[in-house]
């Protein structure tokens, strides 16, 4: 074993509790044995580390194998942004737009022209509804335009018309919309918390054998400096006594994270505070590049545009109706990275820019000497 | 979810009139034989889907009204307007004064290309008037110039327009003594062109009708009107609203979704899927009770066989070609025609 010894590790039923609540409301099946559940579960996503399957069925160890397996769920199925999604509040504007898909290989050719004949019929009949939902959501968004606070959006959703129609549902919307609230709050604390997260797995590292995907991570999480707000005890409890909070509301594996990074603190006694010996100069090479490397990446990404899913329909004068696609949390925190990098570096230049100029004033001028900040 | 009705020709206005006619007694007849809230529900159901509510006093029926001669429609219109109970769109027309001369080539390739815009213009404002647009239905008649020629145009022409809608071709079968010498060129184009455009024929044969007037309901001189009215009594029931297959308690609002007898059906298809019913209390208009079946079979294998056989020997002595070629119709289509229908004949032979 390594030299910093005592890392905690939350017992194996928690864990496997965890990896219960989070599999369970994306995979619909049951089983009796509820570990057996969870391994046909990591099965079932295309997790194959043989360690996990070789856990025993008493639940005694393996603590680090399904730790493990919680990261790689948490880094390979995008979890809390899809969990997100799937707790907003709807509008009731949402279509769903699906690539075209082709038909399979049959048996007889009489029943495959007629199954085709079927087939054909009942995606004229989904299409012609779907007409139908965008005619009636065209009036909707007609009607009661210029009537809703938001300037730039203007009209109501079908939600929101409904309220209009039936106000006493209104306690129930209320509450929902705190509840998504809440989730991307303790969403966004976990986003300033996760290159932690990531580098403490990839710390430990030795302990789970060597594994990939962690390895790639560390090029994705590392792009943030570290928090410093995590040096401190006090914040770990404030982190803890939050994700309690968020934890009577939320599903479980929200507070998770928070809770690992106080037990963390707990028993190795400060070692986070020594993993931030990083030199002055070598974060300041870092933060640069990484400035640089950003700002690139957002210049020369091609636009991904592929629509697929839910995406909520928005009324727009000059076209008939069109579509916006609300992007998940991540993208959007990632764009406004990208955008934060690409302003610093505007900034930087232009304070190079007046350096020069004033260097060449001061050229200029016989006895003065400029010093530059 | 509404229906948007193509009336072509002499014939398909004529139907489409009594078709229509059926429907509006039926809904304010008061022999529902089922309850208050029952009959209040098909008769929403009923209008949302032929008829169209606007400012007007009537219902006016979702219908676009077509000929190459003025007198049908004229006269379609103004009894659908005495009635008082409903009536049609005056705009919803399009008529010149020329007709058609039972020459299908006229009306395929001369009246429809020529006249395309103006009627597609018409038949677009129909369906914009739909909130949900279930599809189209047509009705013409195989053995003329215009419901045939003009028709099958016509159909392209909305299969072109609205590739996701569903379109209905309703085809009278004409007479196996008719008039018209050329009506199984007519029909043998017809079809053919059909079969590309169209999602399902209803064929109704002129002489079976007429067995039923005659036998069943002891009518002495038959006339057209009451050939047509039986034909618009069966369309009626079979585009009466009903439950959906689950047996709600709302009217389907698809008119498109326990003969279990193996022998009935094909081998690769299970009577599961072959055969669906659907239900309602409300009876249609004055039957107590009523059922109509409506079947993909060999039942048209014979007539069929009949109808392009007749043709062949025709074409194959060239007769009468000269005036389908004068307006664009060659031998090669008359061929590519002859050859789609020995397809669908043969594909009927091995349906079992």
């Amino acid at each position: 074993m390594g030299q910093h010894k005592e890392v905690f590790y939350p017992l194996p039923p928690v864990l496997y509790q965890l990896l219960i609540n989070v599999l369970f409301s994306i995979v619909f099946f049951f089983s009796d044995n509820q570990i057996r559940f969870v391994k046909s579960a990591l099965w079932y996503h295309g997790y194959d580390r043989p360690e996990l399957y070789r856990l025993p069925s008493d639940g005694s160890a393996g603590s680090r194998e399904l730790l493990l397996a919680f990261s790689w769920l948490l880094h390979r199925l995008s979890l809390l942004e899809q969990l997100l999604a799937r707790n907003r509040v709807k509008t009731g504007d949402e279509t769903s737009v699906s690539p075209e898909y082709g038909l399979e290989d049959g048996v007889d050719v009489r029943y495959l022209q007629w199954l085709n004949g079927r087939l054909r019929f009942q995606w004229r009949s989904l299409h012609a509804q779907h007409q139908e939902l965008c005619k009636l959501l065209h009036k909707i968004h007609l009607f009661t335009s210029g009537s809703h606070m938001d300037q730039i959006l203007g009209h109501f959703s079908v939600t929101e018309t409904d309220l209009v129609r039936q106000p006493e549902n209104y306690k129930q919307l209320l509450q929902l919309l705190e509840s998504e609230t809440m989730q991307l709050e303790a969403f966004l604390e976990w986003k300033q918390l996760e290159p932690v997260y990531w580098q403490w797995m990839v710390m430990n590292q030795t302990d789970f054998g060597r594994c990939s995907f962690l390895d790639s991570n560390i090029a994705d999480h590392f792009q943030r400096p570290l928090p410093t707000k995590i040096s401190s005890k006090r914040d770990i409890l404030c982190c803890f006594l939050a994700g309690e909070l968020f934890y009577r509301n939320l599903p479980y594996f929200f507070f998770f994270p928070l809770f690992f990074l106080f037990s963390l603190q707990v028993k190795t006694g400060g070692e986070e505070l020594q993993k931030e010996g990083f030199s002055a100069t070598a974060r300041k090479i870092q933060e640069s590049v990484e400035l640089k490397l950003l700002d690139l990446t957002y210049l020369c990404a091609p636009k991904k545009n592929k629509m697929h899913g839910s995406c909520r329909l928005v009324f727009r004068s000059k076209h008939p109706a069109s579509k916006t696609g609300f992007g998940s949390a991540t993208e959007v925190i990632r764009e406004l990275q990208m955008r934060e990098a690409s302003l610093e570096r505007e900034l930087k230049q232009l304070r190079e820019e007046c350096r020069q100029r004033l260097d060449e004033i001061a050229e200029g001028l016989d006895g003065v000497i400029c010093i530059s900040p | 979810m509404s229906i948007v009705t193509v009336q072509l020709g002499q014939c398909g206005n004529q139907i489409g009139h009594e078709v229509f006619n059926a429907i509006c007694s039926d809904v304010h007849g008061t022999h529902g034989l089922c309850s208050k809230k029952e009959n209040e529900s098909y008769h929403d159901a009923c209008k949302e889907r032929f008829f169209c509510e606007e400012e007007s006093e009537v219902p006016i029926a979702r219908a676009v009204l077509v000929d190459m001669e003025p007198k049908v429609i004229s006269q379609t219109l103004s009894m659908a307007a005495r009635s008082g109970y409903w009536k049609y769109d005056d705009r919803s027309r399009f008529c010149q004064k020329q007709g058609s001369g039972n020459n299908w080539a006229n009306g395929y390739s001369v009246h429809g290309p020529r006249h395309k815009e103006v009627i597609m213009n018409l038949v677009q404002k129909e369906a914009e008037k739909c909130d949900r647009l279930g599809g189209f239905f047509t009705i013409m008649s195989m053995a003329g110039g215009t419901g045939s020629g003009l028709g099958a145009f016509v159909t392209q022409c909305l299969r072109d327009a609205f590739p996701t809608s569903f379109i209905l071709n309703h085809v009278i079968w004409p007479y196996g003594t008719g008039e018209v010498i050329v009506q199984n060129y007519n029909s043998v184009l017809t079809l053919s062109h059909l079969y590309q455009s169209s999602d399902a024929l209803l064929v109704h044969e002129n002489d079976v009708i007429h067995k039923i007037c005659a036998q069943l309901m002891n009518i002495k001189q038959i006339s057209f009107r009451d050939v047509n009215q039986v034909i618009a009594h069966q369309l009626g029931s079979v585009f009466q609203p009903t439950y959906t297959a689950e047996g709600g308690l709302h009217y389907s609002r698809n008119p498109l979704g326990s003969f279990r007898d193996p022998s009935l059906y094909t081998s690769w298809l299970n009577p599961r899927d072959a055969f669906n019913a659907w239900k309602t209390p409300r009876a249609f208009n004055k039957y107590e009770k009523s059922a109509s079946l409506v079947s993909n079979s060999q039942f048209l294998l014979k007539p069929l066989d009949n109808v392009v056989g007749k043709a062949w020997n025709m074409f194959a002595s060239k007769a009468y070609i000269h005036q389908y070629t004068k307006f664009g119709i060659e031998e090669e289509d008359f061929l590519d025609s002859f050859t789609a229908l020995e397809q669908v004949i043969s594909s009927y032979t091995i349906l079992c």
